[in-house]
């Protein structure tokens, strides 16, 4: 919270304050819980997939979509041993030649979208510019899931 | 800007020349929006008001 909510709440009373300096946007990004009236809403870091294949840069195409595809995706995420996101396999990428480097081969440095993100937004998005799946990470790059557009779509409510 | 120096497109929330969809990062995007634009449409940053003010 900001400094100023920290002090007023001291003023009413609360024992225990503190400052979260890095901000409310960068809490929520972590997928740490929230409070109040839109906490209800779906968002993005909870209807992202967990458990989206991942890869490295170094390692080779064709063995990396044999593995992907046998557990049932079209797509992989590329990261680093801090598990940050460094690129994007999707269907397109993933049929290039077998022998290419998968840093050769991907979509390097994909936009990425915060867990906090009302999943309407997002469906919104997806579906108006064709997108059939983005990552989800904090706000220091970290891989939090991958969000299908079918995912996204399903979990809009009819009047939304 | 791109290697010429020209933008391909223009953002369609705010007219301001971007190379790609911040979104899709498709050049041949229908609905191309700039990376401020995208940013408060979906909530990840707070409107910056104008810098000329009032």
């Amino acid at each position: 919270m900001s400094p100023r909510a920290a002090w007023r709440l001291e003023s009413l009373g609360f024992g225990e304050v503190y400052d979260y300096v890095a901000g409310k946007l960068d809490w929520m990004a972590a997928g740490l819980p929230t409070e109040g009236t839109n906490a209800m809403r779906p968002r993005a870091g909870e209807v992202a997939r967990k458990d989206v294949p991942t890869c490295g840069l170094k390692e080779m195409l064709g063995s990396v979509r044999e593995r992907v595809r046998r557990q049932g995706w079209d797509a992989v995420v590329v990261v680093n041993e801090e598990r940050v996101v460094l690129g994007l396999l999707r269907s397109k990428e993933l049929e290039s030649d077998s022998d290419l480097l998968v840093e050769q081969a991907m979509r390097p440095g994909p936009s990425t979208f915060r867990t906090f993100v009302h999943i309407e937004e997002m469906a919104h998005f997806m579906v108006e510019h064709e997108l059939e799946s983005t990552p989800i990470t904090t706000s220091d790059g970290r891989l939090v899931g991958l969000l299908l557009q079918m995912d996204a779509v399903s979990r809009v409510r009819p009047d939304e | 800007m791109n290697d010429h120096g020209t933008a391909l497109m223009k953002c369609s929330t705010c007219d301001t020349p971007i190379d790609e969809c911040a979104f899709c990062e498709e050049p041949d995007c229908r609905t191309p929006i700039c990376y401020e634009c995208l940013n408060v449409a979906l909530g990840q940053a707070l409107p910056q008001p104008h810098v000329h003010g009032g």
